[in-house]
């Protein structure tokens, strides 16, 4: 069989070897390419280009402004760009510019103009994927590797990966030896940067996985975890790129809205919410009525943390006459909280801000019923406006022991290599113990211990999809401005994507973090879908 | 205007399959969108608009990718595509970079297209074409992800083939078994064929072998409009207009399209003439406007004495060899199979010879 399609026409041909295209089959071929288009659709969308290229003829210097200016959503459905070009394009008025002078922006004061035609792809078709496109979707995608030209640490990495498939056969007395070895090789390499330092604390963890199993690390939400969160948030910006892109959306969502209440499920120092009040500040006809509501772990020592929080933010909001009012609730995992918590009314516009949390609710023994499944039905019953939700783009919750090593071997890599770039320090070294708390748990943890259950982006569409939430598009606007904030304020080599609605932000072309906006399907077509 | 537009529109229609010309119209009006007149460029809303893949190491019909940093001062990645060996599920991290088995295995560098601001290594079209590279020519491919004008013009491109080149040729992992050198072959569609033979020409001067170049639609130019690039400007996907911006966005400040890397064998040209330049396929679009310029390249070569195959495809457009869809792309399939493997069996030839004559 050659290596490509052996199907040989002048017309349009899909990808799977059967013959007759089923009419909600899209080209195969256009979305080996990354487009999605119907194979009936096909003269439609030619037409609409057609006459998209007419239109343009006909405005030849205003082009790339208005182009600038303008809202694209989800370049993969070409028909829904052309017709939202279309749109923009004809007739041809002048757009407001607010949008194209970035000098002077600054994280705290970005104003963002909320997005007056947001065009909201329609997902409602039946996407038939091919096994090429499933497997490709679920498959691990890898780090940059770096010319190794260490022996040590190419010694170091097959020792590690030995040793992993010891502990993965139950082979601890072999697992151990290998570990004693490796600590011996680590003391001539230098664990400092590079392989040296990722290997550094991947031995550590499998140390704590064969010698300490009953206690390997310390899990769950403290006051410490909130300090380390934060250095983290500093040293690099996959935190910042998760609120920024988050609170945009959550914007644009809340436009038109005069009483809006965010719920936000892991509140921390709320770092996230300044730049938001902020926004919605200056938004044009003036700031709506702002409930927050912060989920957290009780504190320890009686403070009541949540509230101090909330003071804070209240004091801000204050400043900027924004009408404000903050409720902490607290509870030490995210599926005991119900909804009547939230005290969510129906008047308001609703908006769940999921920063690395949904990952947490993966893990459920036999008897449970599926945390996941009860929290993202309860979502759906407050009838958020939007949901947003920010994860880590890795295949961390796979059962077998290996596969969980290697995907993390490659993702903190790639993770660690991005941290060289950053020179603040404590923030640097501090934010490196957030990240090896975070393999630890991934590695050393099991059963409900292990909250760290990392699942790639395709895998949340999935879940979401079925649990009955339907994609909102992440736009061109997020994807300039998060690039503009990067160019900014981080080194170079963080890359922003735009993946089918989503934006991802990674680390020379491996995606990191995910960030994605849903909104609850109306429950006819939920039945409708069932049906078919 | 307006009636010609109607008519051109048809045109193209009619000598592409369906989909094909909504992918090339679909970046034809999406590049319209981001070239400014003031020859400045939407770099976020390119990115944006750019369909991307990530790298796989899982194998995908027989080929797994990944992607390397080549340089870290300019950022330059690669990324690798390898046949599968069929033994390993999932290469792990010492798999990615495990020595080429074989007495004879063609590298292939491959620089993409997209007028030298366009597309990335990374973009799904390139992507999927490499990976048929890999199949068709049993090779290990290495695409170069090089800096695009106009915020890196002339000779960054060059400079990042360049050193990628380097980089091949230094891999003790691909490093064929037969004579342990890295048989290096350069492969290039639209501004990646120009770079494919400005890099030739620093490997000729640098003493490395570059066994064969292949020229997919190249890019090169004049300051005269010939008479092709009259005939055609406008007709199927591509004007007059936007070539002579993106040369404008390549080239140094004050020059014009007579200048060396638009024009090889313009007045401001080199010598090929004694020099030890790969054999060269070079493939022409015969719907492409600026084919008087891809042919005076090969009759250039030609006058100098060196070995050049021509494969003129009479109603091709730009893009044939981007969807399998088409009589011109499984023609081009073969030839590229055919010139790698005849070169392979020169290869061969010769060091049997060498071997005879004490030369090994």
């Amino acid at each position: 069989m050659g290596p490509y399609d052996s199907a040989i026409s002048t017309g349009s041909t899909t990808s799977s070897p059967s013959s007759a295209a089923k009419p909600s089959e899209i080209d195969g071929l256009l979305a080996g390419a990354g487009y999605k288009v119907r194979s009936t659709e096909l003269h439609q969308v030619a037409q609409r280009l057609e006459r998209l290229e007419t239109v343009m003829v006909n405005a030849p210097s205003e082009i790339s402004q208005l182009a600038s200016d303008v809202l694209h959503c989800n370049p993969s459905d070409i028909a829904s760009w052309v017709d939202s070009m279309l749109f923009e394009f004809n007739p041809p008025v002048s757009i407001p510019s607010d949008l194209s002078d970035f000098s002077d922006l600054t994280y705290i004061d970005s104003v963002v103009s909320p997005a007056i035609n947001q065009t909201v792809c329609n997902n409602s078709w039946v996407e038939h994927h091919t096994p090429q496109q499933q497997q490709q979707e679920l498959t691990h995608q890898l780090t940059v590797v770096t010319a190794m030209e260490e022996d040590s640490g190419i010694r170091l990495v097959h020792m590690m990966m030995t040793c992993a498939e010891s502990v993965q056969r139950g082979d601890l007395p072999m697992a151990g030896s290998l570990i004693e070895e490796m600590q011996a090789l680590l003391t001539r390499v230098n664990t400092g940067c590079g392989i040296g330092k990722v290997a550094r604390y991947f031995i550590d963890a499998l140390n704590r996985r064969v010698f300490t199993p009953q206690a390997p690390c310390a899990t769950g939400w403290s006051n410490e975890n909130e300090i380390l969160y934060h250095h983290f948030y500093e040293a690099c910006p996959y935190l910042k790129f998760a609120h920024f892109t988050a609170n945009q959306a959550i914007l644009e969502a809340f436009d038109g809205h005069d009483c809006v209440h965010v719920v936000d499920f892991n509140l921390m120092h709320g770092l996230q919410w300044p730049a938001l009040i902020q926004a919605l500040a200056l938004r044009p006809g003036g700031p709506p009525l702002l409930r927050l509501t912060g989920i957290g772990p009780p504190s320890p020592d009686g403070r009541d943390s949540l509230r101090e929080i909330g003071l804070r933010l209240a004091e801000l909001a204050r400043s900027v006459n924004v009408r404000f009012a903050f409720r902490g609730v607290a509870a030490s995992r995210l599926e005991d909280v119900k909804p009547w918590m939230l005290q969510v009314s129906p008047k308001e516009a609703v908006a769940i801000n999921s920063i690395m949390q949904l990952h947490r609710l993966l893990g459920s023994g036999p008897t449970r019923v599926s945390a996941i499944e009860t929290v993202l039905g309860w979502i759906r019953s407050l009838n958020p406006k939007i949901v947003t939700v920010v994860e880590q783009e890795a295949n961390h919750n796979q059962s077998e022991f290996l596969d969980r090593f290697t995907e993390a071997l490659y993702y903190y890599s790639t993770m660690f290599d991005s941290l060289e770039a950053c020179s603040l320090q404590p923030e640097k070294a501090v934010a490196e113990i957030y990240i090896q708390k975070e393999i630890c748990n991934v590695l050393c943890c099991e059963g409900s211990a292990r909250v760290e259950r990392h699942e790639p982006l395709a895998k949340w569409r999935n879940r979401l999809g079925a649990a009955g939430f339907r994609p909102l598009n992440l736009g061109s606007n997020a994807f300039k401005q998060a690039s503009m904030l990067l160019t900014l304020f981080s080194a170079e080599g963080y890359c922003v994507e735009e993946h089918d609605g989503c934006l991802t932000l990674g680390w020379h072309s491996r995606p990191l973090i995910a960030a994605s906006a849903w909104q609850p399907l109306l429950d006819t077509v939920i039945n409708h879908n069932n049906l078919l | 205007m307006a009636g010609s537009n109607e008519v051109n529109l048809s045109e193209s229609k009619r000598v592409v399959p369906l989909n094909t010309w909504i992918l090339i119209s679909n970046f034809k009006l999406a590049y319209n969108l981001l070239r400014r007149p003031d020859g400045t460029f939407n770099r976020h809303l390119a990115e944006f608009l750019d369909r991307k893949v990530p790298a796989n190491a899982n194998p995908v019909e027989g080929v797994f990718s990944f992607d390397v940093i080549i340089d870290r001062s300019t950022s330059l990645l690669s990324r690798i595509y390898r046949p599968a060996t069929g033994e390993e599920a999932l290469p792990s991290i010492m798999e990615l970079e495990k020595p080429v088995t074989g007495d004879i295995v063609p590298v292939i560098l491959f620089f993409h297209g997209g007028s030298f601001a366009h597309s990335s290594a990374n973009s799904a079209i390139y992507d999927t074409l490499c990976r048929r590279l890999v199949g068709i020519c049993k090779a290990v491919v290495v695409s170069v992800n090089y800096r695009r004008a106009p915020e890196s013009p002339y000779p960054c491109a060059y400079d990042d083939g360049w050193a990628a080149l380097k980089w091949v040729n230094s891999r003790p992992w691909l490093k064929s078994e037969e004579d342990s050198k890295v048989h290096i072959y350069m492969v290039g569609d639209s501004s990646g064929g120009n770079i494919v033979h400005n890099v030739a020409l620093k490997a000729v001067e640098s003493g490395i072998e570059v066994l064969g170049n292949i020229l997919l639609n190249p890019m090169f130019g004049g300051q005269e409009r010939t008479e092709s690039e009259k005939r055609l400007d406008g007709k199927y996907f591509v004007t007059i207009q936007d070539r002579d911006w993106y040369w404008r966005a390549f080239l140094p400040e004050g020059e014009d399209r007579d200048h060396a890397a638009c024009n090889p064998f313009g007045p401001n040209g080199k010598s090929l003439v004694g020099m030890k330049f790969p054999k060269s396929l070079v493939v022409v679009a015969g719907l492409d406007l600026v084919q008087d310029w891809q042919l005076a390249y090969v009759e250039g070569l030609k006058k100098a004495g060196q070995e050049v195959k021509h494969l003129y495809l009479d109603k091709a457009t730009i893009g044939f060899y981007l969807l399998p869809n088409n009589d011109h792309f499984y023609t081009v399939m073969d030839e590229i199979s055919d010139f790698m493997l005849k070169m392979i069996s020169w290869e061969r030839l010769a060091m049997e010879t060498n071997a005879k004559i004490g030369l090994f």
